[in-house]
């Protein structure tokens, strides 16, 4: 912003302004000396009273008393009987009075008439001053993507930046002069009385305002007023800015009907958990009891009756004691799988190749006499539910010793062959019996087997077991395997929660 | 085998009674049993009050519950024991068809002294209910005021 001096006539030194009056007063009296000689006369008087108007407007009250002074004695030594003396007849003095008196007043008039003209010329300077800024504002004001408008306390719209036209549609020229709530039919969250109690009181207010744009879709803008008020404290106008929050409003009501959705949605699944809670404890408890009774009276029965049962009926009561156990042990992996399913994961850093070594463990137990070589290699910790990952292992381990029992030397790997960041791909290769590539769909499903009974004992359900820890890990599990050619499972584990 | 405890069994099955008490009888540990057919009963007996008004006030030296029982179940009533002075230092076997593990950790939490999960096969179940019987009838010294055959 320049900052300009206003040019005031005073900008004369005080030699300068006394000169001016001596000047002033010296040229009159040559002009009046000078027409006399031509016989013009009384001239001087008017003359006096131009030079003494002269050196008030231009000098000052000062040079204008000096110039009333001067242009006296001139007049009385040139002008008055008897001449070239500075006496005074006392017929001339009220001639002089009357002269002084008129000469003040023009002094006294012109003295007023220039202070008048200073504070004007000062207040147009100021005035355009100011409007120069207001001016620079307000296209400040206009160069912000935010929509920015002012109205008066009667909500009339004083002023109306592009960003406002960029999202209303109204053009300043249309908005300004309008009464903006009727203009963009604003609906208040509030009744408006507490609105302007809440302006007045802390000079601002925000809130959600729905407003209409000029084609008359709705918007929905976070509003913000701001309470200016004059040099007097009166409020005098508001400035309110809005943001077009309409997308955030429709995604928060998608959110929250999405989650309204998801809770129906989580409140019948924790119910039909539930359910199948109950089931299983019903198989658990309700179903095994029959099947204990049956077990139970069968052997007494074979032991009270024994050596009167013929050797055919022994071999019925077998089967039916054969019967009541595979029923139990069906029932018993059943109950496991379903508790899998519905146990919750309990997450920590698991070792995986310590893991594998316990479930070795285990599985060894029932190798005595086989001849089986181990390859195990180096495998990570990995992020998992250890009891559940290690049962996984448990059953692929004893998969493999289990279909090798054909081969004179059993060979079985367990490696890592994949390992990323948030991925970890864990095989557990044999040289056993392999299974046809064509069933490999029906491999993990629930009771499915690739193999009669009397090769193979098992539930079927192993694997099915394992395919649905490894989801709930957030893994996938295949297999690759011909026929009499051995077989590799796959399984990989990933870093983040995985499905639960 | 110099003193034999009397063992109060809750079991709302007959079967199961008739087979746990056979189980028990071929070790000779039948003899001092008290069978009880739901909670409320075995509640009575330990309380000494309806059918079992008449009794010697005296504790069972071991208490085989099932869980699943009529009117009060087998939680409830380990509740009930473990929370009452006089009846508290009774060993408390669980003895269930259920293998849930919601049901043991209700169990190890309201106190029970064991958890026994019948077992499919005869040879198994007689097992487990002749080492339960020598354990808490015989070997087990029980707690002061308990009932034991000399």
């Amino acid at each position: 912003m320049v900052q300009w001096k206003p040019k005031l006539p005073v900008s004369l030194s005080a030699i300068q302004r006394y000169g001016l009056a001596v000047l002033s007063v010296s040229l009159a009296l040559g002009g009046a000396l000078f027409l006399e000689r031509f016989s013009i006369r009384s001239v001087e008087i008017p003359l006096f009273l131009f030079a003494v108007a002269v050196t008030a407007w231009y000098g000052g009250a000062g040079a204008a008393v000096l110039a009333l002074l001067l242009s006296t004695i001139g007049f009385d030594y040139f002008f008055t009987e008897p001449l070239h003396t500075i006496y005074i007849s006392a017929t001339d003095i009220p001639y002089f009075v009357v002269f002084a008196v008129f000469a003040s007043l023009v002094t006294w008039f012109s003295a007023v008439r220039r202070r008048v003209e200073v504070a004007l010329r000062q207040a147009r300077d100021n005035l355009r001053i100011e409007v120069a800024e207001r001016t620079q504002q307000a296209s400040l004001l206009n160069l912000t993507h935010d929509t920015i408008f002012v109205r008066n306390m009667s909500d009339v719209i004083t002023y109306w930046n592009r960003g406002a036209q960029e999202l209303y549609g109204w053009t300043p020229e249309e908005a300004v002069g309008k009464h903006a709530h009727e203009l963009l039919h604003t609906v208040f969250p509030a009744p408006t009385e507490e609105i302007h109690a809440e302006l007045l009181g802390s000079g601002r207010w925000d809130g959600e305002l729905d407003k209409a744009r000029a084609d008359g879709t709705q918007v929905i803008v976070a509003s913000r007023w701001s309470l200016r008020r004059d040099e007097r404290g009166r409020p005098a106008a508001i400035l309110e800015t809005n943001n077009d929050i309409t997308d955030r409003k429709r995604r928060e009501v998608e959110i929250r009907t999405l989650n309204e959705e998801l809770g129906k949605r989580s409140a019948e699944l924790e119910i039909i958990n539930k359910e199948l809670e109950a089931f299983a404890y019903s198989v658990s408890h309700d179903l095994r009891a029959p099947l204990r009774h049956m077990a139970g009276y069968t052997e007494l029965l074979q032991r009270n009756a024994g050596t009167l049962l013929n050797e055919k009926s022994q071999r019925y009561v077998r089967m039916i004691l054969e019967s009541a156990q595979r029923m139990g042990t069906l029932i018993d992996d059943l109950l496991a799988f379903s508790r899998i399913g519905r146990a919750e994961t309990h997450k920590t850093m698991v070792s995986l190749e310590q893991l594998v070594q316990e479930a070795l463990a285990e599985v060894r137990q029932d190798t005595g006499g086989r001849k089986i070589v181990w390859r195990v290699g180096t495998l990570p910790a990995w992020y998992g539910d250890r009891s559940m990952l290690r049962l996984a292992l448990v059953n692929l381990i004893s998969n493999a010793v289990k279909f090798t029992r054909v081969r004179p030397q059993a060979e079985i790997e367990i490696g890592c062959t994949d390992q990323k960041q948030d991925q970890v791909v864990v095989f557990i290769r044999d040289n056993g019996v392999g299974f046809d590539m064509k069933y490999v769909n029906k491999l993990f499903g629930v009771f499915q087997r690739l193999h009669p009974p009397e090769a193979f004992e098992g539930t079927g359900i192993g694997l099915a077991t394992v395919q649905r820890i490894v989801h709930r890990h957030g893994g996938r599990i295949w297999a690759e395997s011909l026929v009499d050619q051995g077989a590799t499972f796959y399984f990989s584990l990933s870093k983040s929660q995985g499905a639960n | 085998m110099g003193t034999l405890g009397r063992i109060l069994m809750v079991e709302d099955d007959p079967k199961d009674v008739e087979l746990t008490l056979t189980a028990l009888e071929d070790y000779n540990l039948a003899n001092e049993v008290v069978v009880t057919r739901d909670g409320e009963e075995a509640l009575d007996y330990l309380y000494c009050r309806g059918t079992y008004e008449t009794r010697s006030g005296e504790n069972p030296a071991v208490l085989l519950l099932d869980l699943k029982l009529p009117k009060v179940d087998g939680l409830e009533v380990l509740q009930q024991i473990k929370s009452d002075e006089k009846l508290k230092l009774i060993p408390v076997v669980v003895l269930t068809s259920s293998h849930e593990e919601k049901d043991m950790v209700a169990s190890y939490r309201l106190g029970v002294n064991a958890y026994v999960v019948k077992p499919v096969d005869f040879h198994e179940f007689v097992n487990a209910i002749k080492e339960l019987g020598i354990f808490w009838a015989v070997i087990n010294q029980p707690p002061p005021g308990s009932v034991k055959k000399h």
